[in-house]
């Protein structure tokens, strides 16, 4: 019975705590982050650690991620399917003359694993959302990724492309390109289409993708310089969606 | 060294144990033997890695938690880095889920709000705010929840529970209304306990019911019980147990025992064939010993040591006992046929090593040794004991007879060599066996205690008394030193030349044989020099012996003198001896040479400069060749006294001839002519035979006895004078004296003052003596007649004069006789003249006066060519030698 009561007591004083933290979830979130990017900007040199640009692929299951990122790290593709549940690269590419680091976080499609999605995309700085020409079922479903991203992230104009893969099959191409068009200016995103398998305009994807994060970056460290009042309404904004 | 290998890429990113990870990177190695090192979180998943290519490698995780790097190491590129990590995680293993993990079985703690402990496979956890609804949609990371309560845990039963981490695990998304809702339930709960045993019966008015109703049966059957069968039972059943297995016992106590003697039977049989080994080994021992096979002997004795060696069987350590005594007694016994000699050294090593695995106390190797050397000391003087005897035994059978041939025999008899080989071959056969036994003894194969620092110096004292006891009796047996000495020098001429050659030869070779064993063995180099010392002793002594036996001989040349002339030489009639004394000297070198002049293996030259032999090669070679030269001198000298009344007597011309007539006719040769021969063989043996003694110092590759041969030929020169002058003196002097009666004798006749018309006849006479001794000489001498001729003429001339000065010519016409007859003798012996018998001449010519008238002149002339014309013949053979006739 004295543990109960203690249990209660406990959950009574965290209680208020949640509270508190759910209230600045994102807040502390984006300022933790943005602290840490100074700190170590601060603290290392920036020559020895070069930046990092965190990927996230999306997209329903096959739709070909794991075959874009494979090719686009290693120049190779893999014909025979396996199920991605999560893969972590990470290598370094020359963008713009500038040395930064790619850390491209694949996900898995399969529904079964939509739970851990949340954890992952928090994460991410852009987000390459793919899906197969040849399958219609697949561009349907970019629409719930992208609502469970812009549900995470909480950022309407996060680094985001939208990939039309298998270019290659135009014989069996099934989602017009005009659809697609359309879907991306409704997103305001830019739409690329691919081809894992010829390496059509895959090293294009990832670069956009990064040249995006930097400028949002640049744009992120000059808000956190300068405008105070912009964070406190953002942090207001945030509120009021959660 | 390639680039280090890179890990960029790890699919999947996380996963518990065991899960299959594809990594790929750059490097990873140029082959599958190449990959050396793969560690997940620093878990070695080598075992597991699959090698597809340099880019991609597949491997299983291990049990790591936690975030990690991917290492990997190639022989190639070496210890490689990782840009991206992996995640392992333990899961939490539910009732439907398929796991390779453990799960503890121990039931879980009752949870404090669970009515009755849920069995393990019915556990879920509860929802203690009755939020289920929400579902586990969004996972709080786990990292996170670690940072943030180092200490706790979201275990609801945890001792450290943290209320912060359940809620933040299970409710992070909870709104803060479903929150407050699930606090209220919580709450509610907690009240609903507090209400008491009211609410509680209230909620389970069944199961009370039910508890009742159970408590009721319990009683009744209780109660039913105690009725049937009294209040106290036990005893009851106690008795009836007892009774029940004293029956038993006294039912099966004959069966078990019989049952118990048969095990007992059946343990002893099969101890015995167990042990059937042991139990046999004294017999088999025994077996064994009888067949010498000591092998097995020793095997057995160390299988049971091994085996029954600390048993506390009385039995085994009766048997033990029994076994060792035979082991005792077989060691003595082998320890005595060690010891026991003659034996071969295999044998005895063989002996040795089973007295080593038998554990014999003492140093078993050592004693052999010992043994072996004493036995070989005993071996020497046996064969010495035995040769003596024989020796003895022959002497008494021949010394009746024959003592003067024994004693000749000497240090060269069968005897001795055959004792010289006997002791030789023990030598060699008990050293080769001693020797290698030491060397094996002192590497440390025969046990015992070769490092004691007393044992080296203590074997080699043994060898060198071994050796040295052999090198004295070689040396008593073989060369026979102080009082024997001349024994044995003399014998040596006692015993045939060839069969005494023989004889060294063969004693040599044994020597050899021996010291050539000795040496295959190694042996340290102090025995081995007192070895061959003794075969340079021997050697020398061989070599002295025949350069005395040649001296002999070359004394023993004046009996052989036969005074037969063998050939004329340049320098006169020679005897044979010259080429005796040269056949000698051969004949004795080239004994030498083929004797004891080559040095074997490992001996020093016998004639090394400087050395002591070929001091004595020089003496030797000297003492003979001088005692030619007094050989020759005792011919020469010998006869002298025989002689001499014999030439006195012949003062007349007529006298002399007829004898020297008479002694030619006759066998012997005169003394004159002996004197002049000897006289020739001393100028033929400085000139030519010396030279032919050489050559064969030099065929032999001898030092020449320089010396000797300079001495040689002093002596000789010495001798040829002493000759010449002691025949000079028996020739000129009657010659010389015969010149004055014979010139006053004709004075006589000659006083008036006559017409002279030849010379007086004293001249003749003097002529004629002259043609007789060159004659003579010229007979014997040759071409070194010429010598004598001379030296009488010289004489000759001299009388003249001293004649010519005493009684100087008074009148014309003695004068102009003298004149003549100088004249004519100078015209005679022209050919003789030296220049101070061409003076004394001149001398005596001067003293008369000269001729001054042309008609006596012209007088002289004709007599002179009238002299000429007669005595053609007589001065022919004056002025020629036998070699021109």
């Amino acid at each position: 019975m004295r543990v109960n009561r203690r249990v209660v007591i406990q959950f009574t004083v965290y209680a208020f705590h949640i509270k508190l933290r759910v209230d600045a979830n994102c807040l502390t979130m984006r300022t933790l982050k943005v602290c840490a990017a100074a700190a170590s900007a601060m603290s290392k040199k920036p020559a020895a650690q070069p930046t990092l640009h965190k990927v996230i692929m999306v997209g329903s299951g096959g739709v070909g991620k794991s075959a874009l990122t494979l090719q686009f790290m290693y120049d190779e593709f893999v014909e025979d399917y396996e199920p991605t549940k999560a893969d972590s690269y990470r290598k370094k590419v020359v963008l713009d003359g500038e040395e930064v680091q790619i850390d491209i976080l694949d996900t898995a499609g399969q529904e079964d694993y939509a739970a851990i999605r949340d954890n992952y995309f928090r994460s991410g700085e852009g987000f390459l959302c793919v899906f197969s020409i040849t399958e219609p079922e697949s561009f349907d479903a970019t629409q719930e990724f992208r609502e469970q991203i812009l549900r995470v992230k909480n950022d309407e104009n996060i680094p985001f492309l939208l990939v039309g893969n298998k270019s290659d099959l135009g014989d069996k191409r099934r989602v017009p390109l005009d659809a697609c068009r359309e879907r991306a200016h409704a997103w305001q995103v830019p739409y690329v289409e691919t081809s894992a398998k010829t390496r059509d305009n895959v090293d294009k994807v990832f670069f956009d993708l990064m040249r995006e994060i930097r400028s949002r970056k640049s744009d992120d460290s000059r808000a956190a310089n300068g405008n105070v009042r912009d964070k406190v309404k953002r942090r207001k904004i945030k509120c009021a969606i959660l | 060294m390639g680039p280090p290998p890179v890990v960029t890429g790890i699919s999947p990113k996380e996963g518990p144990p065991g899960t299959r990870v594809t990594i790929r990177g750059e490097f990873l190695g140029i082959s599958v033997t190449d990959l050396i090192g793969l560690k997940i979180c620093g878990c070695d998943c080598l075992l597991s890695a699959e090698w597809k290519s340099k880019n991609k490698i597949v491997a299983r995780s291990g049990p790591c938690k936690g975030r990690g790097d991917i290492i990997v190491t190639t022989k190639s590129g070496g210890e490689g880095t990782s840009t991206v990590q992996f995640r392992g995680y333990h899961e939490s293993v539910g009732p439907m889920k398929e796991s390779a993990v453990w799960v503890e079985e121990a039931a879980p703690p009752s949870l404090p709000w669970g009515r009755r402990p849920m069995s393990p496979t019915a556990y879920t956890p509860p929802d203690p705010l009755g939020l289920s609804t929400e579902g586990d949609d969004y996972k709080f990371p786990e990292e996170e929840l670690h940072e943030l309560f180092p200490d706790g845990s979201g275990k609801l039963s945890d001792e450290n529970f943290q209320p912060g981490w359940y809620l933040l695990e299970h409710h992070s998304n909870t709104s803060y209304e479903d929150l407050k809702a699930g606090m209220v339930f919580l709450q509610r709960k907690v009240e609903g306990q507090k209400e008491g045993q009211l609410s509680f019966l209230k909620a389970n008015t069944g199961a009370v019911m039910d508890q009742l109703d159970r408590l009721v049966l319990l009683k009744n059957m209780y109660e039913e019980d105690q009725r049937k069968n009294g209040r106290e039972p036990l005893p009851n059943l106690q008795s009836a147990i007892e009774e029940s297995i004293s029956l038993a016992d006294s039912l099966f106590s004959e069966i078990l025992s019989r049952k118990e003697n048969a095990d007992k039977t059946r343990e002893a049989l099969s101890l015995l064939t167990r042990h059937k080994f042991l139990f046999q080994l004294p017999s088999s021992i025994d077996k064994n010993i009888k067949k010498k096979e000591y092998d097995l002997v020793v095997n057995d004795y160390t299988r049971a040591k091994n085996l029954f060696g600390n048993t506390d069987v009385k039995l085994f350590q009766k048997i033990l006992a029994e076994i060792d005594k035979k082991i005792e007694d077989l060691k003595e016994n082998l320890f005595n046929r060690m010891k026991t000699m003659p034996i071969n050294v295999q044998e005895q090593t063989k002996y040795i090593r089973l007295l080593i695995s038998l554990n014999w106390d003492g140093d078993a190797a050592w004693t052999a040794i010992l043994s072996r050397k004493d036995y070989l000391m005993n071996l020497m003087n046996k064969v010495k004991e035995h040769f003596k005897k024989k020796e003895e035994q022959e002497s008494n059978e021949k010394g009746r007879r024959k003592l003067r041939d024994w004693e000749c025999e000497g240090s060269w008899s069968a005897t001795r060599a055959d004792w010289c080989g006997a002791a030789c071959g023990a030598l060699a056969s008990e050293l080769h066996a001693l020797w290698p036994l030491a060397r094996r003894y002192f590497a440390g194969e025969l046990a015992g205690q070769p490092t004691l620092p007393q044992r080296h110096t203590d074997l080699k004292e043994m060898i060198i008394a071994m050796v040295e006891s052999f090198s004295e009796q070689m040396r008593g047996c073989l060369i026979c030193t102080g009082a024997s000495g001349g024994a044995g020098a003399g014998g040596a001429a006692g015993v045939a030349a060839d069969v005494l050659r023989a004889r060294l030869v063969a004693n040599l070779r044994h020597l050899r044989d021996a010291y050539d064993s000795l040496l295959k063995l190694d042996l340290p180099s102090q025995p081995l020099s007192i070895v061959e010392k003794v075969i340079f002793d021997y050697r020398v002594h061989g070599m002295t012996v025949f350069l005395q036996r040649a001296h002999k001989r070359v004394k023993g040349l004046s009996e052989k003198e036969t005074w037969k002339i063998e050939e004329f030489s340049d320098y006169g009639a020679i005897t044979n001896l010259p080429h005796l004394l040269e056949s000698y000297v051969n004949d004795a070198l080239s004994a030498i040479h083929k004797c004891v002049l080559r040095s074997g293996r490992r001996e020093s030259p016998l004639l090394a400069a400087g050395g002591e032999p070929l001091a004595a090669l020089q003496r030797h070679t000297q003492h003979t060749l001088l005692a030619f030269v007094a050989v020759l001198r005792d011919l020469t000298m010998h006869h002298e006294d025989q002689d001499f009344n014999n030439t006195s007597l012949s003062v007349a011309l007529d006298q002399r001839l007829e004898e020297s007539a008479v002694e030619t006719v006759s066998a012997g040769r005169s003394w004159q002519q002996r004197l002049l021969i000897a006289g020739a063989n001393a100028q033929y043996t400085r000139r030519r035979t010396l030279a032919n003694i050489l050559t064969p110092f030099e065929n032999y590759e001898m030092p020449k006895p320089l010396q000797a041969i300079q001495a040689t030929k002093d002596e000789l020169s010495a001798l040829e004078d002493n000759i010449a002058e002691m025949y000079l003196e028996h020739k000129g002097d009657p010659l010389v004296g015969t010149i004055e009666p014979s010139m006053y004798m004709g004075r006589h006749h000659t006083d008036a003052d006559t017409l002279l018309d030849d010379a007086r006849p004293y001249v003749y006479e003097i002529i004629n003596n002259l043609i007789a001794v060159h004659a003579e000489v010229d007979s014997v001498c040759g071409a070194a007649s010429s010598r004598y001729v001379r030296d009488i003429c010289e004489t000759v001339c001299e009388e003249l004069a001293r004649l010519a000065a005493c009684a100087p010519a008074r009148s014309r016409a003695a004068a102009f006789q003298a004149r003549l007859e100088y004249s004519l003798l100078r015209l005679a012996v022209a050919d003789h003249l030296t220049r101070k018998a061409e003076n004394y001449l001149m001398e005596a010519l001067a003293g008369l006066p000269p001729l001054d008238n042309e008609e006596d002149k012209k007088r002289l002339d004709n007599i002179i060519q009238g002299f000429k014309k007669r005595m053609e013949l007589q001065l022919t053979s004056l002025n020629c030698n036998m070699e021109t006739v």
